[in-house]
């Protein structure tokens, strides 16, 4: 700071734009609504009362365009993965994944001739949360490992 | 009216063809194929099975007649549930579109999943597969993992490729 | 569609496609509507999207085994449908259940009924546009969800009842948190009451839409607070009882509009008889053993594998071997929350089902809807799916 002190009136922060920037997108992570079968019933939990995901400016939308986090909640079979990646693929850039429970993680225990083993056949998945389901403090603890990981993105020097 | 009444007119109207028995706790009634259809009919118009529950389609590859299906039939005034079991030598029967519309989504399910046609059905398609899958899940010969059509058809042109 | 033609004949028919990302499906349900300017002409869905082959998994597993599946076929319910599947089993052994197991299968059962009502009228509402009831609706889930952790360590797949009986005693823990719920419950009712039943725009958008009568229930086969909606009163826990539920006292509530709002408050009873089955099981519930001595398919408790050599060996063998089930075909059905859940279970006389059929009520509801929904307005639509109430993961399956 050495330098920099005292230069400016009392009303101005420095910091880095790579700072900035990350503070921003990790502080309103919108996730895609994206329920897909039981980890939904606990994502919806999470988002309410009880443990309420508001506090982390994670406020779930309900259109990929406003969204920047697709939280994969749930089985992924082979009629639903073109649209899992279609709505990944209508998410502007940045985006994040999070997969959810045992079966978007590698199919869980249905290893059958219609389930996708794993989100990550279909999308770049980010986190894995083990469970089936995962209970609410997992989900928790994936999207504050989220904005670890996003505070250390290089935004302008790639 | 009990399951051992109901059997005894069945009996003389249908010339003694279907036979029933009750096992364990279940009430089951054996038709022909040939008359199965004029039995259910019969069963709703005439003795107020007005409530189909559920249609069964077993697959039995080692039995003469490969195919079965058991009609769930529920009589909501009467409170007294019977299964109308038919055989069939091949997967093809008579729709009851017309006598239940609870029977749309039903076979269309077993149509789907065991491969069983319903003559007559207004709209018999897949319901839980994809179109372009082949084969029916539930016959016996198909495996439980043959993941092996996901990589058939890429319908929305996404390029995604399946490897496990 | 070249056959149906709009009533001024100057517009023409817009084919919408909704789902199945879409917030108000419950899930992965697609549905393909063909609309006249805003009046629904024609709903098709279209599911599968979450059909992950669990009749034909149970086709290789054994008894026991296939229980965690049926923990997701209606994932907001769960212990709902491992009764079902219990009790399809034990008729083909014809168990004696013991009277404590009973009794808990049974407040498990209507607790899990609350649960399943509290999201519907949570999410319900919110379709339709009521955020507040989401909030407080999940607020008392949580207290149901909690109870569920202490006695079986999982929040909603818990797979506790087993065949036989259950998995293990509730702590006295549970039971005392019981009594506090149903005590809070009732009250708890009256609030989300307070929030819809009287409130206008909630009594516009549900009096008179999505209108089902008698005769096409009966006929399109739905179940649950759907058919009695539409004032067919059957209800399988009085009709055909299963378990004990011949020893309680509670009503059925019929209601003879068939549209959304009798359905909702055909539900909203519900609950309260709910509560009020917890509140007598909770006075009559004896002490004793929770899992049936009949050595061909109780798993002996941990004690006793512990201490006897014979109970080991028993255990080891129902566990990687399973029991065999006598031939034969049998079916049992539980109301659950939905409407009827049966299982149908083919055996060959081997350790795993032949075949297994269920029948998911959400599935043969979700039928229905092309009757509901015709005429209706395209935003109505939404109402209409919510108060048929499906969850994807059993009409998938």
């Amino acid at each position: 700071m050495g330098v920099m002190e005292h230069k400016f009136s009392d009303n101005i922060i420095t910091a880095t734009v790579d700072g900035v920037i990350n503070w921003a997108r990790r502080s309103s992570l919108w996730p895609v609504t994206f329920g897909l079968a039981c980890c939904a019933i606990e994502m919806m939990a999470v988002g309410a009362s009880k443990y309420d995901l508001d506090r982390l400016g994670v406020i779930f939308r309900a259109t990929p365009r406003q969204a920047d986090l697709m939280i994969v909640a749930g089985t992924v079979t082979r009629k639903m993965a073109p649209v899992v990646r279609k709505v990944y693929d209508q998410m502007p850039e940045p985006k994040w994944v999070i997969a959810m429970g045992s079966c978007a993680t590698s199919g869980g225990i249905f290893d059958t001739y219609s389930t996708v083993q794993g989100a990550d056949e279909i999308v770049p998945v980010d986190f894995y949360i083990p469970g089936c389901p995962p209970r609410p403090e997992a989900l928790l603890d994936a999207i504050v490992a989220l904005q670890e990981k996003i505070k250390g993105n290089k935004v302008l020097r790639k | 009216m009990g399951f051992e009444s109901l059997l005894k007119e069945l009996a003389g109207k249908f010339d003694s063809k279907i036979n029933g028995y009750t096992q364990y706790g279940c009430n089951f009634i054996n038709a022909p194929a040939d008359i199965a259809k004029e039995v259910l009919k019969s069963l709703k118009c005439d003795y107020g099975f007005t409530y189909l529950v559920d249609i069964v389609a077993i697959h039995w590859p080692k039995k003469n007649e490969k195919f079965e299906l058991s009609y769930n039939l529920f009589n909501v005034d009467k409170k007294l549930r019977v299964f109308v079991k038919v055989a069939l030598a091949e997967p093809e029967f008579e729709t009851v579109t017309d006598i239940w519309k609870s029977a749309d989504f039903l076979e269309r399910e077993q149509y789907d999943l065991v491969g069983v046609t319903f003559k007559g059905h207004p709209d018999l398609r897949r319901i839980l597969m994809p179109d372009f899958f082949e084969g029916h899940p539930l016959r016996k010969e198909y495996g439980l993992k043959d993941r092996s059509w996901f990589n058939s058809v890429d319908e929305q042109n996404l390029g995604i490729k399946f490897t496990k | 569609m070249e056959n149906i033609s709009t009533k001024d004949n100057l517009s023409e028919i817009i084919t919408v496609n909704m789902g199945p990302q879409h917030p108000s499906t419950h899930g992965v349900l697609r549905l393909v509507v063909d609309l006249d300017g805003e009046t629904i002409v024609d709903v098709r869905p279209d599911v599968g999207f979450l059909h992950r082959g669990v009749e034909k998994l149970a086709e290789n597993r054994t008894y026991h085994q296939f229980i965690p599946l049926t923990d997701r076929l209606d994932y907001l319910s769960p212990l709902s449908n491992n009764l079902g599947y219990c009790l399809a089993v034990e008729k083909f052994f014809n168990v004696k259940i013991p009277e404590r197991a009973e009794y808990l299968r049974v407040i498990f059962a209507e607790l899990a009924r609350a649960a399943s009502h509290l999201v519907w009228i949570a999410t319900h509402a919110l379709d339709i546009g009521a955020m507040t009831v989401f909030l407080y609706a999940f607020r008392e889930r949580e207290l149901i969800l909690d109870m569920f952790e202490i006695a079986t360590g999982q929040r909603m797949t818990s797979s506790w009842i087993r065949i036989g009986g259950i998995r293990e005693d509730v702590p006295p823990l549970f039971l005392e948190k019981l009594k506090e719920f149903v005590s809070i419950f009732d009250e708890r009712i009256d609030t989300y009451e307070r929030l819809l039943t009287k409130n206008r725009i909630w009594l516009k958008r549900t009096v008179g839409v999505g209108y089902l009568s008698k005769e096409d229930a009966l006929s399109y086969g739905v179940s649950g607070p759907i058919m009695r909606g539409s004032g067919v009163d059957f209800d399988l826990r009085r009709d055909e009882p299963y378990g004990i539920y011949d020893r309680f006292e509670f009503d059925v509530p019929v209601r003879e509009e068939g549209d959304i709002y009798a359905r909702y408050q055909v539900r909203v009873e519900e609950m309260r008889q709910a509560n009020r089955i917890l509140k007598q099981a909770l006075e009559q519930i004896p002490e004793g053993p929770v899992m049936t001595d009949d050595p061909r398919v109780a798993m002996p408790s941990h004690q006793e594998v512990y201490e006897r050599m014979e109970a080991l060996i028993r255990r080891f063998y129902l566990i990687s071997k399973g029991f065999k089930t006598p031939k034969g075909e049998t079916y049992a059905c539980v109301e659950a929350p939905k409407g009827e859940l049966g299982y149908y279970i083919v055996s060959n006389g081997e350790e795993r089902p032949y075949r297994l059929k269920i029948r998911a009520p959400s599935f043969v509801n979700l039928g229905a809807i092309n009757k509901m929904a015709k005429g209706a307005m395209v935003a109505d639509l939404v109402g209409i799916i919510g108060s048929v109430d499906i969850v994807l993961g059993e009409i998938d399956r």
